[in-house]
């Protein structure tokens, strides 16, 4: 995936914020869940298929404390790693 | 996700998840059997009646608001319902996953193939107490062996995980080798569970003949262990002789060595069960285990899940047992295993003593020491 790139959350996955700094995302058909931190819940509830993952981070630099330069690339990997296990998918550019 | 960075939004502190991650569900009261244990029927807390479908999918649209993700439909029977289709559709709508708890008796290709066509089945529990249908039938009545394992076949077929579980009680004690062979080499499952028939429903007025006697205990225990070597682990429980012969022992050992109190030994701490899910009895109401049916928190459609999840005094008094020692109950008095004992199970310690918050007497290792027991 690009930065280019707009992710968009599979809707059949469930959110889970089960505690206040731990979360899961669920997906019922194939029973996978993936936990992850109110950084990883965030980075969730963007991706809409409009918003890239570019602007996504810059997103949540504004809205972390202390966000560290490393911050776009774990955001990066984290939406990779969600759409291998398909939770995630790309928006495709209308032509 | 980089945990150092920290969400400026101020969230709510909480100890327990927000929602419940499962649920268990007697979605009918009715059966097509009349087991001789059923901790079920004859219950005195129980409501024998079902609600109708709309009233489960409103409740299920609840449900996935929350962000359950699993259901497990109980009974009763719960293929006995002519709707299930359209529950398990409402499930399946809401994105949660769904299992059963059954005799497998009711199981038929029509609705095996709708269960597999939605992609969301974990695993239907059948109960299969008999290597053949003499000692299976003793308890649960005639035919329904061959209705077990033709409701075993049908989700095969169908490519259904299917989860068996042995009751254990006086007439099948003695075939546990038989049975293992037959669940294992024969049917070809991977594994099976085993529990035990506990003072509990219409097993109360039936103790007699089915609760298995000391001597019975010792033997289902040593049997036990012994085939879940010989079956490498392929033998599982969470309760019953063989979860009792792993634990005593362990509990024997630790004192015998003088080692350090178990984590949470010396308190009343079972189950966990009521920080990650909550029940629902036939006629709506809703409890905290279907062990502790009498326990009414509220009813489904009408009191809101969350609101009782999280501020039920009743369901927070059960997740703060570990809090009570059991050094305070006269039952415990000058007993050597405190340290390492956690005095099971709330529902049959209800059932036994009409207390929640006592050690059950049906675990207790003292008592079985007493009665002329001894560690396997
Ligand atoms: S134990 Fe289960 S199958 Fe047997 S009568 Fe009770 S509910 Fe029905
Ligand atoms: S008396 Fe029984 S329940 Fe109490 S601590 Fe001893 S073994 Fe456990």
């Amino acid at each position: 995936m690009n930065q280019t790139d707009r992710p968009i959350a599979n809707p059949i996955v469930v959110l889970r914020e089960e505690f206040d700094d731990w979360a899961v995302l669920f997906n019922p058909d194939t029973a996978e869940a993936v936990g992850t931190n109110p950084v990883g819940v965030a980075v969730w509830k963007r991706m809409d298929g409009k918003r890239s993952i570019e602007d996504i981070a810059a997103e949540i630099k504004n809205s972390f404390e202390d966000a560290p330069d490393a911050a776009f690339k774990e955001i990066a990997a984290f939406v990779n790693r969600l759409a291998e296990n398909g939770f995630v998918g790309l928006e495709l550019e209308s032509k | 996700m980089p945990e150092e960075l920290k969400d400026k939004t101020e969230p709510t502190v909480s100890k327990v998840m927000r929602t419940p991650r499962s649920l268990i569900i007697e979605i009918t009261s009715r059966c097509n059997l009349r087991c001789r244990y059923c901790y079920f029927f004859n219950n005195p807390a129980m409501v024998y009646r079902d609600l109708p479908a709309n009233e489960w999918l409103t409740f299920f649209d609840e449900l996935g608001s929350l962000g359950v993700m699993k259901v497990t439909l109980a009974g009763g029977e719960p293929f006995i319902r002519e709707d299930l289709p359209v529950l398990l559709e409402g499930i399946v709508r809401n994105r949660m996953r769904f299992s059963f708890l059954s005799n497998g008796g009711l199981i038929n290709d029509e609705i095996a193939a709708f269960m597999a066509g939605t992609g969301r089945c974990e695993y239907v529990q059948v109960s299969v107490d008999g290597s053949c249908a003499e000692v299976h039938d003793s308890c649960r009545g005639q035919g329904s062996f061959d209705g077990a394992i033709r409701g075993i076949r049908t989700l095969q077929r169908h490519r259904i995980r299917v989860a068996v579980r042995v009751t254990i009680h006086r007439n099948n004690v003695h075939d546990l080798e038989n049975i293992a062979h037959f669940l294992l080499d024969e049917l070809g499952l991977p594994d099976f569970g085993t529990n035990s028939a506990g003072y509990m429903g219409t097993c109360c007025g039936n103790a007699d003949d089915v609760l298995l006697n000391i001597e019975e205990r010792k033997e289902a225990m040593a049997t036990l262990l012994r085939l879940t070597a010989k079956y490498d682990g392929r033998i599982s429980s969470n309760a019953g002789p063989l979860t009792d012969g792993r634990m005593w022992r362990r509990m024997e050992e630790a004192r015998a060595q003088g080692k350090p109190a178990f984590h949470n030994g010396g308190r009343l701490t079972a189950c966990g069960c009521p920080n990650n899910k909550i029940s629902v009895r036939a006629d709506g109401a809703i409890v905290p285990c279907n062990m502790l049916a009498h326990v009414e928190l509220g009813r489904i459609n009408h009191d809101s899940l969350a609101e009782i999840w999280q501020n039920s005094p009743a369901l927070n008094q059960l997740r703060n047992r570990h809090s009570i020692p059991l050094t305070g109950f006269e039952f415990c008095a000058g007993c050597s295993y405190i340290p390492y004992c956690t005095g099971n199970c709330p529902g049959l310690g209800y059932t036994l003593t009409g207390m929640v918050d006592h050690p059950s007497p049906d675990a207790c290792l003292r008592r079985f020491l007493e009665e002329g027991g001894a560690i396997a």
